[in-house]
Protein backbone atom coordinates (compact mmCIF):
# COMPACT_ATOMS: atom_id res chain seq x y z
CA UNK A 1 0.00 0.00 0.00
CA UNK A 2 1.26 3.46 -0.88
CA UNK A 3 2.09 5.17 2.45
CA UNK A 4 1.67 8.62 0.91
CA UNK A 5 -2.07 8.00 0.48
CA UNK A 6 -2.63 8.10 4.23
CA UNK A 7 -3.01 11.49 5.86
CA UNK A 8 -1.30 10.39 9.08
CA UNK A 9 1.70 9.33 6.99
CA UNK A 10 1.68 12.62 5.11
CA UNK A 11 1.83 14.44 8.43
CA UNK A 12 4.66 12.21 9.60
CA UNK A 13 6.65 12.71 6.37
CA UNK A 14 6.32 16.50 6.51
CA UNK A 15 7.17 16.80 10.22
CA UNK A 16 10.09 14.35 10.23
CA UNK A 17 11.63 15.48 6.93
CA UNK A 18 11.49 19.14 7.96
CA UNK A 19 12.97 18.73 11.44
CA UNK A 20 15.54 16.17 10.23
CA UNK A 21 16.65 18.59 7.50
CA UNK A 22 16.97 21.49 9.93
CA UNK A 23 18.62 19.65 12.85
CA UNK A 24 22.00 19.22 11.05
CA UNK A 25 22.14 22.97 10.30
CA UNK A 26 22.47 23.54 14.04
CA UNK A 27 24.43 20.32 14.53
CA UNK A 28 27.13 21.52 12.15
CA UNK A 29 28.09 24.22 14.62
CA UNK A 30 27.87 22.17 17.82
CA UNK A 31 29.89 19.30 16.31
CA UNK A 32 32.58 21.75 15.22
CA UNK A 33 32.67 23.19 18.76
CA UNK A 34 33.09 19.71 20.25
CA UNK A 35 29.64 19.81 21.89
CA UNK A 36 28.00 16.91 20.09
CA UNK A 37 26.16 15.79 23.22
CA UNK A 38 24.59 19.13 24.10
CA UNK A 39 21.45 18.26 22.12
CA UNK A 40 21.12 15.03 24.08
CA UNK A 41 21.38 16.95 27.33
CA UNK A 42 18.80 19.47 26.15
CA UNK A 43 16.45 16.57 25.44
CA UNK A 44 16.83 15.50 29.09
CA UNK A 45 16.03 19.03 30.27
CA UNK A 46 13.05 19.29 27.91
CA UNK A 47 11.65 16.17 29.54
CA UNK A 48 11.48 18.04 32.86
CA UNK A 49 9.43 20.75 31.14
CA UNK A 50 7.14 18.12 29.63
CA UNK A 51 6.67 16.57 33.08
CA UNK A 52 5.70 19.91 34.59
CA UNK A 53 3.32 20.58 31.68
CA UNK A 54 1.62 17.24 32.32
CA UNK A 55 1.29 18.08 36.00
CA UNK A 56 -0.33 21.50 35.44
CA UNK A 57 -2.30 20.50 32.35
CA UNK A 58 -0.37 22.68 29.92
CA UNK A 59 0.86 21.87 26.40
CA UNK A 60 4.03 19.71 26.62
CA UNK A 61 5.68 21.77 23.88
CA UNK A 62 5.38 24.92 26.01
CA UNK A 63 6.92 23.23 29.04
CA UNK A 64 9.77 21.86 26.92
CA UNK A 65 10.38 25.26 25.31
CA UNK A 66 10.48 27.06 28.66
CA UNK A 67 12.83 24.57 30.30
CA UNK A 68 15.25 24.24 27.39
CA UNK A 69 15.40 28.01 26.98
CA UNK A 70 16.12 28.41 30.70
CA UNK A 71 18.74 25.66 30.57
CA UNK A 72 20.32 27.37 27.56
CA UNK A 73 20.56 30.68 29.40
CA UNK A 74 21.93 28.95 32.49
CA UNK A 75 24.59 27.08 30.50
CA UNK A 76 25.77 30.25 28.78
CA UNK A 77 25.93 32.11 32.12
CA UNK A 78 27.83 29.24 33.68
CA UNK A 79 30.20 29.27 30.73
CA UNK A 80 30.88 32.99 31.21
CA UNK A 81 31.51 32.42 34.90
CA UNK A 82 33.83 29.51 34.16
CA UNK A 83 31.45 27.08 35.87
CA UNK A 84 30.33 25.09 32.81
CA UNK A 85 32.47 22.10 33.69
CA UNK A 86 31.62 18.59 32.65
CA UNK A 87 30.16 17.72 36.07
CA UNK A 88 27.97 20.83 36.35
CA UNK A 89 26.49 20.23 32.91
CA UNK A 90 25.89 16.55 33.71
CA UNK A 91 24.05 17.52 36.90
CA UNK A 92 21.70 19.80 34.98
CA UNK A 93 21.04 17.26 32.25
CA UNK A 94 20.54 14.20 34.48
CA UNK A 95 18.56 16.27 36.94
CA UNK A 96 16.29 17.16 34.01
CA UNK A 97 15.37 13.61 33.12
CA UNK A 98 14.95 12.65 36.77
CA UNK A 99 12.62 15.58 37.45
CA UNK A 100 10.80 14.89 34.19
CA UNK A 101 9.99 11.32 35.11
CA UNK A 102 9.12 12.25 38.68
CA UNK A 103 6.63 14.91 37.55
CA UNK A 104 5.22 12.74 34.77
CA UNK A 105 4.56 9.87 37.15
CA UNK A 106 2.90 12.25 39.62
CA UNK A 107 0.73 13.54 36.76
CA UNK A 108 -0.14 9.98 35.72
CA UNK A 109 0.77 10.85 32.13
CA UNK A 110 0.72 7.24 30.93
CA UNK A 111 3.63 5.14 29.70
CA UNK A 112 2.56 5.19 26.04
CA UNK A 113 2.54 8.97 25.94
CA UNK A 114 5.91 9.20 27.69
CA UNK A 115 7.54 6.65 25.40
CA UNK A 116 6.10 8.54 22.43
CA UNK A 117 7.77 11.76 23.57
CA UNK A 118 11.08 10.13 24.41
CA UNK A 119 11.38 8.03 21.24
CA UNK A 120 9.00 9.79 18.86
CA UNK A 121 5.50 9.03 17.62
CA UNK A 122 5.24 10.80 14.26
CA UNK A 123 2.25 8.74 13.15
CA UNK A 124 0.11 10.33 15.87
CA UNK A 125 0.79 13.97 14.98
CA UNK A 126 -2.01 16.40 14.21
CA UNK A 127 -1.72 19.07 11.52
CA UNK A 128 -1.47 21.76 14.20
CA UNK A 129 1.49 19.91 15.74
CA UNK A 130 3.07 19.67 12.29
CA UNK A 131 2.52 23.42 11.95
CA UNK A 132 4.40 24.04 15.22
CA UNK A 133 7.30 21.86 14.02
CA UNK A 134 7.46 23.72 10.70
CA UNK A 135 7.32 27.11 12.47
CA UNK A 136 10.12 26.17 14.90
CA UNK A 137 12.19 24.83 12.00
CA UNK A 138 11.63 27.98 9.95
CA UNK A 139 12.80 30.08 12.90
CA UNK A 140 15.98 28.01 13.17
CA UNK A 141 16.66 28.35 9.43
CA UNK A 142 16.10 32.12 9.51
CA UNK A 143 18.45 32.60 12.50
CA UNK A 144 21.07 30.32 10.96
CA UNK A 145 21.02 32.25 7.68
CA UNK A 146 21.12 35.61 9.47
CA UNK A 147 24.02 34.68 11.74
CA UNK A 148 25.81 32.25 9.42
CA UNK A 149 29.12 34.13 8.93
CA UNK A 150 29.47 34.77 12.68
CA UNK A 151 28.50 31.24 13.64
CA UNK A 152 31.04 29.81 11.20
CA UNK A 153 33.79 32.11 12.47
CA UNK A 154 33.02 31.21 16.09
CA UNK A 155 32.69 27.48 15.44
CA UNK A 156 35.96 27.37 13.55
CA UNK A 157 38.05 29.33 16.05
CA UNK A 158 36.32 31.07 18.96
CA UNK A 159 39.29 33.13 20.13
CA UNK A 160 40.14 34.38 16.66
CA UNK A 161 36.47 35.23 16.17
CA UNK A 162 36.47 37.26 19.40
CA UNK A 163 39.53 39.18 18.30
CA UNK A 164 37.84 39.79 14.94
CA UNK A 165 34.95 41.44 16.81
CA UNK A 166 32.38 38.63 16.70
CA UNK A 167 30.18 38.81 19.84
CA UNK A 168 30.88 35.20 20.76
CA UNK A 169 28.84 35.25 24.00
CA UNK A 170 25.73 36.29 22.10
CA UNK A 171 26.44 33.80 19.32
CA UNK A 172 26.83 31.01 21.90
CA UNK A 173 23.48 31.97 23.40
CA UNK A 174 21.83 32.04 19.97
CA UNK A 175 23.29 28.64 19.12
CA UNK A 176 22.16 27.13 22.44
CA UNK A 177 18.64 28.47 21.94
CA UNK A 178 18.59 27.04 18.43
CA UNK A 179 19.52 23.64 19.87
CA UNK A 180 16.58 24.05 22.25
CA UNK A 181 14.22 24.85 19.34
CA UNK A 182 15.35 21.79 17.41
CA UNK A 183 14.93 19.55 20.46
CA UNK A 184 11.42 20.85 21.06
CA UNK A 185 10.61 20.64 17.35
CA UNK A 186 11.78 17.04 17.20
CA UNK A 187 10.18 15.99 20.48
CA UNK A 188 6.95 14.47 19.25
CA UNK A 189 8.21 13.36 15.84
CA UNK A 190 11.64 11.76 16.33
CA UNK A 191 11.75 11.84 20.13
CA UNK A 192 13.52 13.77 22.87
CA UNK A 193 16.22 11.13 23.21
CA UNK A 194 16.75 10.61 19.47
CA UNK A 195 16.51 14.07 17.92
CA UNK A 196 20.03 14.94 19.05
CA UNK A 197 21.29 12.10 16.86
CA UNK A 198 19.85 13.93 13.86
CA UNK A 199 21.93 16.99 14.79
CA UNK A 200 25.11 14.97 14.80
CA UNK A 201 24.99 11.86 12.58
CA UNK A 202 24.08 13.53 9.25
CA UNK A 203 26.84 16.08 9.89
CA UNK A 204 29.35 13.30 10.51
CA UNK A 205 28.27 11.62 7.26
CA UNK A 206 28.45 14.83 5.22
CA UNK A 207 31.88 15.71 6.65
CA UNK A 208 33.26 12.60 4.92
CA UNK A 209 32.25 13.82 1.48
CA UNK A 210 32.06 17.62 1.40
CA UNK A 211 34.97 19.97 0.77
CA UNK A 212 33.55 23.10 2.38
CA UNK A 213 31.61 24.06 5.49
CA UNK A 214 28.63 25.28 3.51
CA UNK A 215 28.70 22.15 1.37
CA UNK A 216 28.84 19.96 4.48
CA UNK A 217 25.83 21.69 6.04
CA UNK A 218 23.82 21.42 2.82
CA UNK A 219 24.69 17.76 2.36
CA UNK A 220 23.97 17.02 6.04
CA UNK A 221 20.55 18.61 5.68
CA UNK A 222 19.83 16.41 2.65
CA UNK A 223 21.05 13.30 4.51
CA UNK A 224 18.80 14.21 7.44
CA UNK A 225 15.70 14.62 5.25
CA UNK A 226 16.44 11.45 3.27
CA UNK A 227 16.96 9.49 6.50
CA UNK A 228 13.58 10.69 7.75
CA UNK A 229 11.77 9.61 4.58
CA UNK A 230 13.55 6.24 4.34
CA UNK A 231 13.12 5.60 8.08
CA UNK A 232 9.40 6.31 7.87
CA UNK A 233 9.08 4.02 4.85
CA UNK A 234 10.84 1.29 6.82
CA UNK A 235 8.50 1.94 9.73
CA UNK A 236 5.49 1.70 7.42
CA UNK A 237 6.47 -1.45 5.54
CA UNK A 238 8.35 -3.33 8.28
CA UNK A 239 6.51 -2.01 11.34
CA UNK A 240 9.67 -0.58 12.91
CA UNK A 241 9.62 2.16 15.56
CA UNK A 242 9.79 5.33 13.37
CA UNK A 243 12.21 7.40 15.47
CA UNK A 244 14.65 4.53 15.80
CA UNK A 245 14.38 3.67 12.09
CA UNK A 246 15.17 7.27 11.10
CA UNK A 247 18.28 7.42 13.29
CA UNK A 248 19.48 3.99 12.13
CA UNK A 249 19.14 5.03 8.47
CA UNK A 250 21.24 8.13 9.26
CA UNK A 251 23.88 5.93 10.90
CA UNK A 252 23.85 3.69 7.80
CA UNK A 253 24.43 6.83 5.69
CA UNK A 254 27.43 7.65 7.86
CA UNK A 255 28.83 4.12 7.40
CA UNK A 256 28.38 4.32 3.62
CA UNK A 257 29.96 7.80 3.46
CA UNK A 258 32.93 6.66 5.54
CA UNK A 259 33.45 3.58 3.36
CA UNK A 260 33.15 5.70 0.21
CA UNK A 261 35.72 8.20 1.44
CA UNK A 262 38.08 5.42 2.42
CA UNK A 263 37.74 3.79 -1.01
CA UNK A 264 38.23 7.02 -2.94
CA UNK A 265 41.28 7.89 -0.83
CA UNK A 266 42.83 4.51 -1.53
CA UNK A 267 42.10 4.84 -5.22
CA UNK A 268 43.72 8.29 -5.27
CA UNK A 269 46.82 7.09 -3.38
CA UNK B 1 50.87 73.81 17.16
CA UNK B 2 52.70 70.54 17.88
CA UNK B 3 51.59 67.40 16.03
CA UNK B 4 49.55 65.00 18.16
CA UNK B 5 51.53 62.11 19.63
CA UNK B 6 51.15 58.94 17.55
CA UNK B 7 48.74 56.44 19.03
CA UNK B 8 50.32 53.12 19.93
CA UNK B 9 48.51 50.11 18.47
CA UNK B 10 49.23 48.15 21.66
CA UNK B 11 50.11 49.24 25.19
CA UNK B 12 50.33 47.25 28.38
CA UNK B 13 50.68 49.43 31.43
CA UNK B 14 51.85 47.83 34.72
CA UNK B 15 49.94 44.64 33.93
CA UNK B 16 49.89 41.67 36.30
CA UNK B 17 48.16 38.38 35.73
CA UNK B 18 48.05 35.05 37.50
CA UNK B 19 46.34 31.72 37.32
CA UNK B 20 45.51 29.66 40.41
CA UNK B 21 49.11 28.57 40.76
CA UNK B 22 50.34 32.13 41.17
CA UNK B 23 51.44 35.17 39.23
CA UNK B 24 52.55 34.56 35.65
CA UNK B 25 53.24 38.20 34.81
CA UNK B 26 54.01 40.90 37.35
CA UNK B 27 53.94 44.65 36.66
CA UNK B 28 54.74 44.37 32.96
CA UNK B 29 54.74 47.42 30.71
CA UNK B 30 55.19 47.28 26.97
CA UNK B 31 54.15 49.37 24.00
CA UNK B 32 54.26 48.53 20.33
CA UNK B 33 54.34 51.42 17.89
CA UNK B 34 52.96 51.71 14.38
CA UNK B 35 55.24 50.07 11.82
CA UNK B 36 57.17 48.23 14.52
CA UNK B 37 58.01 44.52 14.51
CA UNK B 38 58.28 43.15 18.04
CA UNK B 39 59.20 39.54 18.73
CA UNK B 40 58.11 37.94 22.01
CA UNK B 41 60.25 35.02 23.12
CA UNK B 42 60.63 32.83 26.17
CA UNK B 43 60.67 29.23 27.31
CA UNK B 44 57.52 27.13 27.40
CA UNK B 45 55.22 28.24 30.20
CA UNK B 46 57.02 31.56 30.65
CA UNK B 47 53.88 33.56 29.91
CA UNK B 48 54.48 34.81 26.37
CA UNK B 49 51.12 33.51 25.09
CA UNK B 50 49.48 34.92 28.23
CA UNK B 51 51.07 38.30 27.47
CA UNK B 52 49.67 38.15 23.96
CA UNK B 53 46.19 37.13 25.13
CA UNK B 54 46.16 40.00 27.63
CA UNK B 55 47.06 42.36 24.81
CA UNK B 56 44.13 41.09 22.73
CA UNK B 57 41.60 41.23 25.55
CA UNK B 58 41.24 37.44 25.60
CA UNK B 59 42.34 37.49 29.25
CA UNK B 60 41.57 40.19 31.80
CA UNK B 61 44.55 41.46 33.82
CA UNK B 62 44.47 41.23 37.59
CA UNK B 63 46.08 44.68 37.73
CA UNK B 64 47.13 47.31 35.22
CA UNK B 65 45.65 48.44 31.94
CA UNK B 66 45.74 47.26 28.34
CA UNK B 67 45.07 49.71 25.53
CA UNK B 68 44.53 49.10 21.82
CA UNK B 69 45.00 52.20 19.66
CA UNK B 70 44.75 54.34 22.77
CA UNK B 71 41.48 52.84 23.99
CA UNK B 72 40.99 50.52 26.94
CA UNK B 73 40.73 46.98 25.58
CA UNK B 74 37.49 46.32 27.48
CA UNK B 75 35.70 49.10 25.63
CA UNK B 76 37.57 48.71 22.32
CA UNK B 77 35.20 48.05 19.40
CA UNK B 78 37.31 48.69 16.27
CA UNK B 79 38.44 45.09 16.08
CA UNK B 80 38.96 45.24 12.31
CA UNK B 81 42.15 47.13 13.15
CA UNK B 82 43.53 44.00 14.81
CA UNK B 83 44.54 40.77 13.08
CA UNK B 84 45.23 37.64 15.08
CA UNK B 85 46.88 34.45 13.85
CA UNK B 86 46.54 31.75 16.53
CA UNK B 87 48.63 28.64 16.73
CA UNK B 88 47.80 26.38 13.81
CA UNK B 89 46.54 23.68 16.19
CA UNK B 90 43.52 25.92 16.73
CA UNK B 91 42.65 25.45 13.07
CA UNK B 92 41.82 21.75 13.45
CA UNK B 93 38.32 21.26 12.16
CA UNK B 94 35.80 18.46 12.60
CA UNK B 95 34.01 19.67 9.51
CA UNK B 96 35.64 20.37 6.16
CA UNK B 97 36.40 24.03 5.68
CA UNK B 98 37.76 25.54 2.49
CA UNK B 99 40.54 28.12 2.33
CA UNK B 100 38.08 30.70 1.01
CA UNK B 101 35.73 30.09 3.95
CA UNK B 102 38.60 30.52 6.40
CA UNK B 103 39.59 33.83 4.83
CA UNK B 104 35.98 34.98 4.67
CA UNK B 105 35.45 34.23 8.37
CA UNK B 106 37.81 37.13 9.13
CA UNK B 107 35.06 39.46 7.88
CA UNK B 108 32.29 37.81 9.92
CA UNK B 109 31.94 40.65 12.42
CA UNK B 110 31.19 43.11 9.63
CA UNK B 111 28.78 40.85 7.71
CA UNK B 112 25.18 42.09 7.74
CA UNK B 113 22.32 39.61 8.12
CA UNK B 114 20.63 38.60 4.85
CA UNK B 115 22.97 40.85 2.83
CA UNK B 116 25.26 39.77 0.03
CA UNK B 117 29.00 40.33 0.37
CA UNK B 118 29.98 43.87 -0.57
CA UNK B 119 32.29 44.56 -3.55
CA UNK B 120 34.83 46.03 -1.09
CA UNK B 121 34.88 42.79 0.90
CA UNK B 122 35.30 40.75 -2.27
CA UNK B 123 38.17 42.99 -3.38
CA UNK B 124 39.82 42.64 0.02
CA UNK B 125 39.56 38.85 -0.14
CA UNK B 126 41.09 38.87 -3.61
CA UNK B 127 43.92 41.07 -2.35
CA UNK B 128 44.92 38.89 0.61
CA UNK B 129 44.52 35.65 -1.35
CA UNK B 130 46.93 37.05 -3.93
CA UNK B 131 49.28 38.50 -1.29
CA UNK B 132 49.61 35.12 0.43
CA UNK B 133 49.81 33.15 -2.82
CA UNK B 134 46.61 31.19 -2.21
CA UNK B 135 44.97 31.70 -5.62
CA UNK B 136 45.02 28.05 -6.62
CA UNK B 137 43.95 26.79 -3.21
CA UNK B 138 40.75 28.72 -2.58
CA UNK B 139 38.45 25.70 -2.80
CA UNK B 140 40.87 23.26 -1.16
CA UNK B 141 40.08 21.71 2.21
CA UNK B 142 42.25 23.37 4.83
CA UNK B 143 42.99 20.06 6.54
CA UNK B 144 44.50 18.64 3.34
CA UNK B 145 47.05 21.44 2.89
CA UNK B 146 50.64 21.53 4.11
CA UNK B 147 51.49 23.30 7.37
CA UNK B 148 52.82 26.32 5.51
CA UNK B 149 49.74 26.61 3.31
CA UNK B 150 47.45 26.35 6.35
CA UNK B 151 49.44 29.07 8.07
CA UNK B 152 49.14 31.33 5.04
CA UNK B 153 45.37 30.81 5.04
CA UNK B 154 45.18 31.83 8.72
CA UNK B 155 47.31 34.90 8.06
CA UNK B 156 45.08 35.80 5.11
CA UNK B 157 42.08 35.60 7.46
CA UNK B 158 43.80 37.95 9.88
CA UNK B 159 44.70 40.41 7.12
CA UNK B 160 41.36 40.50 5.34
CA UNK B 161 40.11 43.44 7.43
CA UNK B 162 43.26 45.46 6.61
CA UNK B 163 44.38 45.63 10.26
CA UNK B 164 47.02 48.00 11.61
CA UNK B 165 48.18 45.54 14.26
CA UNK B 166 48.96 41.89 13.49
CA UNK B 167 49.60 39.39 16.29
CA UNK B 168 51.00 35.97 15.39
CA UNK B 169 51.33 33.07 17.85
CA UNK B 170 54.05 30.54 16.93
CA UNK B 171 53.50 31.04 13.21
CA UNK B 172 56.35 28.81 12.03
CA UNK B 173 55.56 25.71 14.08
CA UNK B 174 55.35 22.75 11.70
CA UNK B 175 56.10 24.93 8.69
CA UNK B 176 58.73 23.91 6.12
CA UNK B 177 61.72 26.08 5.19
CA UNK B 178 60.22 27.27 1.89
CA UNK B 179 57.03 28.41 3.57
CA UNK B 180 59.04 30.20 6.28
CA UNK B 181 60.79 32.21 3.57
CA UNK B 182 57.44 33.17 2.03
CA UNK B 183 56.12 34.12 5.47
CA UNK B 184 59.17 36.30 6.20
CA UNK B 185 58.74 38.09 2.88
CA UNK B 186 55.05 38.74 3.57
CA UNK B 187 55.73 40.09 7.07
CA UNK B 188 58.55 42.31 5.81
CA UNK B 189 56.18 43.76 3.20
CA UNK B 190 53.47 44.37 5.82
CA UNK B 191 55.80 46.22 8.18
CA UNK B 192 57.98 48.15 5.74
CA UNK B 193 55.48 48.92 2.98
CA UNK B 194 52.10 48.94 4.75
CA UNK B 195 53.39 50.27 8.10
CA UNK B 196 51.68 47.55 10.09
CA UNK B 197 52.65 46.83 13.69
CA UNK B 198 53.53 43.17 14.16
CA UNK B 199 53.78 41.19 17.41
CA UNK B 200 55.42 37.85 16.71
CA UNK B 201 55.30 35.28 19.53
CA UNK B 202 57.73 32.43 19.00
CA UNK B 203 60.37 30.28 20.62
CA UNK B 204 62.16 30.05 17.27
CA UNK B 205 64.40 33.08 16.54
CA UNK B 206 64.92 32.05 12.92
CA UNK B 207 61.43 33.26 12.06
CA UNK B 208 62.05 36.87 13.12
CA UNK B 209 65.80 37.46 13.06
CA UNK B 210 66.59 40.39 10.81
CA UNK B 211 62.94 41.51 10.94
CA UNK B 212 62.38 42.29 14.62
CA UNK B 213 63.23 45.78 15.84
CA UNK B 214 62.83 44.69 19.43
CA UNK B 215 62.89 41.32 21.13
CA UNK B 216 60.87 40.96 24.32
CA UNK B 217 62.00 38.09 26.48
CA UNK B 218 59.38 36.83 28.93
CA UNK B 219 60.72 34.95 31.92
CA UNK B 220 60.21 34.76 35.67
CA UNK B 221 57.07 36.92 35.59
CA UNK B 222 58.81 39.90 33.97
CA UNK B 223 60.12 40.99 30.60
CA UNK B 224 63.48 42.12 29.23
CA UNK B 225 63.49 44.22 26.08
CA UNK B 226 66.39 44.18 23.63
CA UNK B 227 66.74 46.54 20.68
CA UNK B 228 67.68 44.67 17.51
CA UNK B 229 67.61 47.33 14.81
CA UNK B 230 66.36 50.92 14.40
CA UNK B 231 62.66 51.46 14.85
CA UNK B 232 61.95 54.89 13.37
CA UNK B 233 58.22 54.89 14.07
CA UNK B 234 58.22 52.94 17.28
CA UNK B 235 57.59 53.88 20.86
CA UNK B 236 60.12 51.82 22.75
CA UNK B 237 59.55 51.25 26.41
CA UNK B 238 60.00 48.20 28.50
Amino acid sequence: MNPFEFEFMQRAFVACAVIAAVAPLVGGFIVQRGQSLVGDGMGHVAFAGVGLAFLVGAEPVLGALAFTALAGLLLVRMGRAGLAGDLAIALIFYGGIAVGYLLSSRADAGQTRLVGLLFGSPLNLTWSEVGIIVALSATVVAVTVALYPRLVAMAFDEQAARVAGVPTDRMTLALTLMVALVVVGGMSSIGLLLISAMMVVPVAAAAQLASSYKGALGLASAVGAASAVLGLLAAHYRDYAPGSAIVLVAIACYAVATAWRSLTRRAAA
Amino acid sequence: MPAPAPVCPLELDAVSFGYNRGLVLCDVSLSVGQGEFVAVVGPNGSGKTTLMKLGLGLLAPGAGQVRLFGEDVTSFRRWWQVGYVPQRAAARSALPVSVEEVVLSGLAARARPFRRRSPEATARIEHVVELLGLEGLRRSRLAELSGGQQQRALIARALVTAPRLLVLDEPTTGVDAGARTVLRGSLQHLVEVEGMAVVYVSHDPEGFSGLAQRVVEVDGGGIRVRDERPAPRSVATG
